[in-house]
């Protein structure tokens, strides 16, 4: 088998171009690894129509970097006649007559989209767990969670069945997933992305984002997403920056602000090792590199419990069973049937959070936990960006931890949200969040680094991760074999 | 002694362009789910847009009702299921309406009072259910047809007042061009609230909605019926309850709907998918600078043009007439009477609206001062308006075509003048005694000698002058 999949996005881009390859040989490869193993990352694939589009750009000249490159995308994000689940039983059948406009996007590039990913039911869970349909596997080690919820994004990445995938990030949906994984993934600036399309958890935190192996990658394939966008009112019309121009760039005279909070012993203390392993890196690179108090960090659960299923209960409240979706058979009367087409519809998780929504905003309640947190995430984002005063960027470990086993956090409802407990923030104040590798813990399992800008400076993040990556030079490839 | 408080809630759908949060068609089709966008549908995944022509029409509203402004503004959700609600929550606001703290100006019996407007809201309409035996059907022509939603304060003291200030409030909103304001048709609908205490009493008495009032005249019948009702009630000393009642049009009663819970709970929060709205201060000055005449200015007008409080009346229902009025450059009087009456006898017997004639200005301020100048007579005015309204051509052609000219030279008229009267020596006898109908008879034997055509103001003046020289 061809592992062209390994490469990157200019290495594949030189040899389309020369025509050493042609679009369908990365398309048969990657069908040919999914059918070897999926690690069940994907709901639906989209093999057909993949073929048929490889076969047809054979004619046509490669106009752009990510020209006939495969793609992977989260089953949250809209496709126009391929099967859009959200890993949910009340989608399993849903067939959208649109496209998103990121899949609009990355099809005027031209990219080939090979398959629908798995991921947590409407985004909600860290584990890839409360998916309707089988669990992605983490490829590292396959009894372990590859995180979530962009759960089956992150093992298509990881497996090399693609090399690109569309996430999206509520919490940390992306940065974990990756972080767990090994790969480069970004939560872009809040409408960086236009969100339309994806298929909403919480509108106010939601953005879709790019999976890659690599930092580069990363910054090709966002530039190629960004944008404003007349369908959705929150994208911005910030200039989209050729998001690559900082990268390998020198880090001197960069000032680096790491939240005391973020090095605390709420971190395993083998992925704060690593951390304290770069930061000394960036020093010796001639980094400023300073811990700072960034007040507020500390309730980022609750806040994000408050906001997140907040939004998220209203946003599920059109899966009535009238119009799409999962619809109970017998009923008879219109209470029966919203109560039984929702039931048989949303997942255990997905119903928790629905209820929870519900409660804080339900009459006084809405004053006492909504309002209240809405007044905290005004103190919490000026805080973080009050640190931009004086610093560049922000870095930490992406998460607690390193990959868990499966059933590790089923149990107890509370647990899986403290996988975000530094991702939360990020998302918060709508700032631009990325996790990356930067080594193993003594399993072999990758440990991921948070590098956290200031509004619409991906460029400066990428910059740094750019400096880090070719430091470190990891072969973040689970089968090994950097070189194909 | 028990007197009642009654506010009342209007919802009015706007005229637009679109849609207020998608680009679908605002407009009336007998075809149903013929305007419908994914974005009406709720459908997974789309975003609301925002329309701003339904800002800015909601803006002329709120200045021509005297509210404050907010300037920064938000759309909140309101949560609850229900069929014809597609997302399961209506993008409205709550927190900050765009106008507040208002007044409209009404007038009952002579006297005038300032009605409160407590606030006014843009929201989105919902669907519309059809009922029928094979289950419930669902028309989205109406899901997202922009509302504003204006709510009064309590402030209303009379089911006189009430209909006073719903039918100012629809005055105003017709001037405003930015509704049809058919209360008949639902782009206009009214629920009411009231509840009685003692005259003097500082708390106010339990509420009772009432919704379903289908005209303006039943907005007063039914608050009369609840007034009764309620009066009873407490006269026997049953306690009000909090509750929602129709008004039934058959049996001219209010029935009970529902008992209020403890409250709707509809779980509102800012809408996320909308940022902040910054009005810009152009925008209000724009509106407030080409703000139409409203009915209140229009009548002190009207007055001061010395037209009779009947034509005022008329002018002030029929909004096109009355704007037709005010950009003509002729004897307003003279227009006012020839609209009011002639033109609107023909409108109603051709069962016609004003704007359907396609009246043009120049054209009809010909004919304003034909009949200024004396050109023709009333009489003729009647022969020669129909084919007028329906050739829209020149009066003066359609006068000469019809030999409808008045003959105003005196030299000519006083030979006819001189002529009758030497033809009718025992009509001067009469006259001479003092006998009135004389001049009268004298009158029609020149009009018929003249084919019509003598201008009867000229002739009288003259025939008189002749008559009075004649030696008794």
């Amino acid at each position: 088998m061809t592992n062209y999949l390994s490469k990157s996005v200019k290495e594949l881009n030189a040899l389309l171009k020369s025509k050493e390859i042609k679009p369908i040989d990365l398309v048969n490869e990657a069908f040919s690894k999914i059918e070897e193993n999926s690690y069940n990352a994907f709901i639906t694939l989209n093999k057909e129509e993949a073929i048929k589009e490889a076969l047809e750009l054979e004619n046509m000249e490669v106009d752009n970097l990510l020209f006939g490159l495969p793609i992977a995308i989260k089953d949250n994000i809209c496709t126009k006649d391929l099967k859009t689940t959200c890993a949910s039983h009340m989608l399993d059948n849903f067939d959208p007559i649109y496209d998103a406009t990121v899949i609009k996007k990355i099809k005027d590039c031209h990219m080939i989209i090979i398959g629908k990913t798995n991921m947590d039911e409407f985004a909600m869970g860290s584990t890839g767990e409360t998916s309707y349909f089988p669990f992605a596997q983490n490829p590292w080690n396959t009894s372990k969670v590859p995180g979530g919820s962009s759960s089956g994004s992150a093992a298509c990445v990881s497996g090399r069945l693609t090399s690109l995938a569309l996430g999206s990030d509520t919490g940390g949906s992306i940065r974990q997933p990756a972080s767990f994984c090994g790969l480069v993934g970004l939560k872009p600036t809040y409408g960086r992305v236009s969100r339309y399309g994806l298929i909403a958890f919480a509108s106010s935190l939601d953005q879709i984002g790019p999976m890659t192996t690599n930092v580069m990658d990363n910054a090709i394939l966002l530039g190629a997403i960004s944008g404003k966008d007349d369908n959705d009112l929150t994208s911005s019309d910030s200039e989209v920056t050729h998001f690559t121009h900082l990268i390998g760039e020198d880090v001197k005279g960069m000032r680096i602000a790491v939240p005391n909070y973020y090095m605390s012993d709420v971190i395993n203390s083998e992925v704060r090792n690593k951390v304290k392993d770069i930061i000394s890196l960036l020093e010796k690179n001639g980094c400023t590199v300073d811990y700072v108090d960034v007040p507020y960090l500390e309730y980022a659960i609750p806040l994000y419990q408050t906001i997140a299923l907040g939004e998220a209960s209203s946003n599920l409240a059109r899966f009535d069973g009238i119009k799409f979706g999962h619809i109970t058979d017998e009923f008879s009367n219109i209470e029966e049937l919203y109560k039984k087409s929702r039931s048989e519809g949303f997942g255990a998780e997905v119903k928790r959070r629905i209820m929870i929504g519900s409660y804080v905003l339900s009459g006084e309640n809405a004053n006492i936990y909504f309002r209240k947190a809405l007044k905290l995430r005004k103190e919490m984002t000026d805080a973080l960006v009050k640190v931009f005063d004086n610093y560049d960027l922000i870095i930490g470990p992406t998460n607690t931890n390193v990959a868990y086993d499966f059933g590790l956090k089923t149990d107890d409802a509370l647990k899986c949200f403290y996988d975000d407990l530094l991702t939360i923030p990020v998302n918060m104040a709508g700032l631009p969040g990325l996790s990356m590798p930067i080594g193993f813990n003594s399993e072999k399992l990758p440990i991921g680094m948070h590098i956290i800008g200031n509004y619409f400076k991906e460029d400066v993040i990428y910059k740094l991760a750019s400096f880090i990556e070719k430091e470190l030079d990891l072969d973040m490839n689970p089968k090994g074999g950097k070189i194909c | 002694m028990l007197v009642p408080t009654i506010g009342i809630e209007v919802h009015v759908e706007l005229k637009s362009n679109a849609k207020v949060y998608s680009k679908a068609k605002n407009a009336y089709s007998n075809e149903p789910n013929s305007f419908v966008d994914i974005i009406d549908l709720g459908y997974p995944g789309v975003l609301p847009k925002l329309n701003e022509q339904v800002i800015k029409n909601a803006l002329k509203a709120c200045v021509a009702l005297n509210c404050k402004i907010n300037d920064v503004m938000h759309f909140d959700r309101k949560n609850y299921f229900y069929p014809d609600l597609p997302k399961g929550y209506q993008i409205t606001q709550q927190d900050t309406p765009i106008g507040y703290d208002g007044y409209l100006e009404i007038e009952v019996d002579g006297k005038k009072k300032k009605i409160g407007i407590e606030r006014i809201h843009i929201e989105e309409d919902t669907c519309k259910s059809i009922h029928s035996l094979a289950g419930t059907l669902l028309n989205f022509n109406r899901a997202g047809v922009p509302l504003i939603e204006i709510v009064s304060k309590p402030d209303i003291a009379s089911p006189e007042e009430a209909v006073a200030y719903v039918e100012a409030l629809r005055e105003t909103l017709l001037y405003l061009g930015i509704s049809d304001v058919k209360i008949e048709e639902g782009s206009m609908r009214c629920d009411t609230n009231i509840s009685l205490k003692e005259e003097n009493a500082k708390e106010f008495g339990t509420k009772v909605e009432i919704k379903n009032i289908g005209s303006i005249t039943n907005v007063g019948l039914s608050l009369n019926y609840e007034i009764a009702r309620q009066k009873k009630l407490i006269e026997d000393g049953i306690k009000i309850v909090e509750e929602t009642r129709r008004y039934d049009d058959n049996t001219n009663t209010t029935i009970l709907m529902r008992v209020k819970e403890t409250g709707n709970d509809y779980r509102y929060f800012p809408e996320p998918d909308i940022p902040f709205i910054y009005l810009d201060k152009s925008w209000i000055t724009e509106v407030k600078e080409n703000m139409p005449k409203l009915p209140e200015e229009l009548r002190e007008e009207y007055k001061v043009w010395g037209l009779n409080n009947n034509n005022i009346k008329t002018l002030i229902a029929n909004a096109p007439m009355s704007k037709f009025l005010d950009i003509l450059n002729c004897d307003k009087v003279i227009s006012a009477n020839l609209l009011t009456g002639d033109i609107l006898a023909y409108l109603n017997k051709h069962k016609l609206n004003f704007e359907d004639l396609e009246l043009k200005q120049d054209l009809f301020e010909e004919l304003v001062n034909m009949i200024s100048n004396n050109e023709v007579s009333s009489k003729q005015v009647k022969e020669l308006l129909p084919v007028f309204l329906e050739k829209k051509i020149s009066p003066k052609s359609i006068a000469k075509e019809l030999g409808l000219v008045q003959i105003s030279d005196t030299n000519a008229l006083l030979d006819m003048v001189k002529k009758v009267i030497s033809d009718n020596p025992n009509s001067v006898e009469d006259y001479k005694n003092g006998l009135d109908r004389a001049v009268k008879y004298l009158m029609g034997q020149i009009m018929k000698a003249s084919r019509g055509q003598a201008n009867p103001q000229t002739v009288s003046k003259l025939l008189v002058e002749e008559l009075d020289k004649i030696e008794k």
